[in-house]
């Protein structure tokens, strides 16, 4: 590397200052005001991040956000409001950092893309041209899918609560009304699903409140429309340590294959129902199946089952050139392996990096960057009790490389067969702390 | 003069594109959790912008081959060539070292105080930014960080390599540790 850090970062201010050197990299038929247009849909860790990245690594690039919403509630650990133990201001965060940084914020829908002629027009009719449009929508709800379901009903009665906002606290406020020796039920819906661990943390958060607030008699069913489910061997592990797991335990777990996908909700009488069984309820957490964010499907594209393909260099849509889509709505990884980008608000932080290089990489004449991809995400279980697991990608050959050398859960147990001992306490106590500097950090490095 | 400033910005543009800058994509990724310039916004996360290159390298190839215990770390590191954790380091030493002084009680400055010119005044000096090529700073880094770190080192259940520190943390009476950790995290430059 010839030119250190500053250096750099002074030649693209340069390129930008100097009017005689737009011409390097300003689009025919474009003022020399701004090396590029970048419009952003959706202001959630995906969009925020590459946002924030673009104004960062080029002041040069004009950058647009368009989110539907004014303040943005994260999902990371919002599970940790049902319990009590985390206040949902804490999650919540405006875009005048951005805002600060020289991104132009723009309040409103996306309702159409027009990739021919680079544009995206919002529901009161404004338009907005690009050079490069990055898709971040995150993901919707197939309610259809569950008979007896709709959004009304979700929002009023049957919180999914899998975006965190109003329903997270409805959820929140229904447990704390529900019975001493109350039900509370989590449906699963099939997988691929945003935060792959996070039905599980919800479970033993509920059972945390449980425990402390007099209900100890209650239990925790989880539905689950799969057979397995991530961080599985530490969940288990500690549902049975501190709540109890299993017939007679607070926390129950009924796999897919032994009836526990969910296809029939009633609101009314509270009881579900599986190809199998039927279940009475207190309180009914029905997350339904996700899809990508309604615009990219709009906008055509979703081209891989009900996500939308992408390349692995810079996350380029496989259907449609200069529209990069990132966060829970494109499918990544090295899916053949089982080993697809999991949905994270990390992994949707990471990406956006990736679109942020490589754009301005592009708008500079500047080689493409070589991509890493990664994701760290933590459960919490217990006020002293959290783990992790972590993902490494590499891209090789236009493929995704899962490097699992670099990748993985917290250890379950010291040591394996017999000579397998407990993982001491202490582990668990550190990555519950360390879970709430990663939140806060990843936060501030998405919207500030 | 345009002409001139072009033609320097193009030689610029041609040694850029043939060293390839990739450690700064590679070390963007390190920011999700410690920080842009490695500067961490929050208490439990260490900021590891402007560490020495030497510890920077020494603790990541200790968490890499096993010789060095971390709850999160040490399995991140493991997917890193040598070469591409030699370079992290390299680029985060060279960014500056941004303290992050947390406020404290006059009590609780005064009780760390003494528990470091004791315990920790030989290595790190009395306000954590001895310029030793081998020694973290910790002036300023997050006190919830270092009382975590200094629990690692008392438990006696990680592998900790460094005699000396391990020697200085069991040396601690319970309630200095933090008092200490809040008495580097109040400092500043």
């Amino acid at each position: 590397m010839t030119m250190n850090n500053v250096d750099r970062r002074s030649f693209l201010k340069g390129l930008s200052a100097v009017a005689g050197a737009s011409i390097l990299c300003v689009p025919q038929g474009r003022a020399a005001s701004a090396k590029a247009q970048v419009v952003v849909v959706g202001g959630g860790f995906g969009g925020a991040s590459v946002a924030k990245y673009l104004r960062l690594l080029d002041p040069g690039i004009e950058v647009t956000l368009i989110e539907r919403e004014t303040r943005y509630t994260a999902c990371p650990l919002s599970n940790e409001v049902l319990s009590d133990s985390r206040d949902i201001k804490s999650l919540q965060t405006g875009y005048e950092r951005l805002s600060r940084r020289g991104v132009r914020f723009v309040h409103g829908e996306v309702t159409g893309i027009d990739p021919a002629g680079k544009k995206v027009s919002t529901a009161d009719g404004q338009t907005f041209s690009y050079d490069a449009l990055v898709v971040s929508p995150g993901v919707d709800f197939n309610y259809s899918a569950i008979v007896g379901l709709t959004p009304e009903i979700a929002d009023t009665r049957l919180p999914h609560a899998w975006k965190a906002g109003a329903q997270t606290l409805l959820l929140k406020k229904q447990l704390a009304a529900m019975p001493d020796n109350g039900r509370f039920i989590i449906a699963v819906p099939k997988g691929p699903l945003r935060c792959p661990p996070g039905p599980y943390e919800r479970a033993a958060q509920v059972a945390m409140y449980c425990k402390h607030h007099g209900k100890q008699k209650a239990k925790v069913l989880i539905l689950d429309s799969n057979d397995s489910f991530s961080k599985r061997g530490l969940f288990e592990q500690a549902w049975k340590a501190l709540y109890g797991y299993g017939p007679g335990g607070m926390i129950e777990w009924v796999s897919g294959s032994s009836g526990g996908a969910v296809e029939e909700v009633n609101a009314d009488t509270m009881i579900c129902r599986t190809g199998f069984d039927e279940h009475k309820a207190d309180v009914l957490n029905v997350i339904p199946p996700h899809h990508a964010g309604k615009i990219a499907k709009t906008a055509g594209l979703v081209n891989s089952g009900v996500w939308c393909g992408v390349k692995p260099d810079n996350m380029e849509s496989t259907v449609h050139k200069d529209v990069y889509v990132i966060g829970d709505s494109c499918i990544g990884g090295e899916i053949a392996s089982g080993n697809a980008f999991p949905k994270s608000a990390h992994m949707a932080n990471s990406q956006a990096k990736v679109v942020a290089a490589s754009l301005v990489a592009k708008f500079n004449a500047l080689p493409a960057p070589i991509p890493t991809y990664t994701n760290t995400c933590y459960s919490v279980v217990d006020h002293d009790w959290g783990f992790s697991v972590v993902h490494l990608y590499r891209v090789e050959g236009n493929q995704w490389i899962y490097v699992k050398e670099g990748s993985g859960i917290s250890p379950v147990n010291f040591g394996v067969g017999k000579d397998a001992k407990p993982v001491p306490r202490t582990y668990r106590k550190i990555e519950a702390q360390y879970a709430a500097g990663w939140l806060n950090n990843l936060m501030a490095d998405a919207f500030s | 003069m345009h002409k001139i400033i072009l033609s320097l910005l193009l030689v610029g543009c041609a040694s850029t594109a043939a060293a390839r800058p990739d450690i700064e994509p590679l070390a963007r990724t390190c920011n999700g959790c410690h920080g842009v310039g490695g500067v961490s916004v929050s208490g439990p996360m260490p900021s590891i912008g402007g560490l020495p290159k030497e510890y920077l390298k020494r603790i990541m190839k200790q968490w890499k081959y096993g010789e060095r215990n971390a709850v999160t770390m040490d399995r991140i590191v493991k997917g890193f060539s040598d070469d591409q954790l030699d370079a992290l380091a390299e680029y985060f030493s060279k960014q500056p070292w941004v303290p992050v002084p947390q406020p404290a009680s006059e009590a609780v400055l005064a009780k760390g105080k003494a528990a470091v010119e004791e315990n920790c005044r030989d290595c790190h000096g009395l306000t954590g930014n001895d310029p030793d090529v081998e020694v973290p700073k910790i002036n300023g880094q997050w006190s919830k960080y270092m009382e975590l770190e200094l629990l690692k080192y008392r438990s006696g259940v990680f592998k900790m390599p460094h005699r000396k520190m391990k020697q200085a943390a069991h040396d601690m009476k319970p309630e200095e540790v933090s008092a200490t950790s809040r008495y580097f995290g109040a400092q500043g430059k």
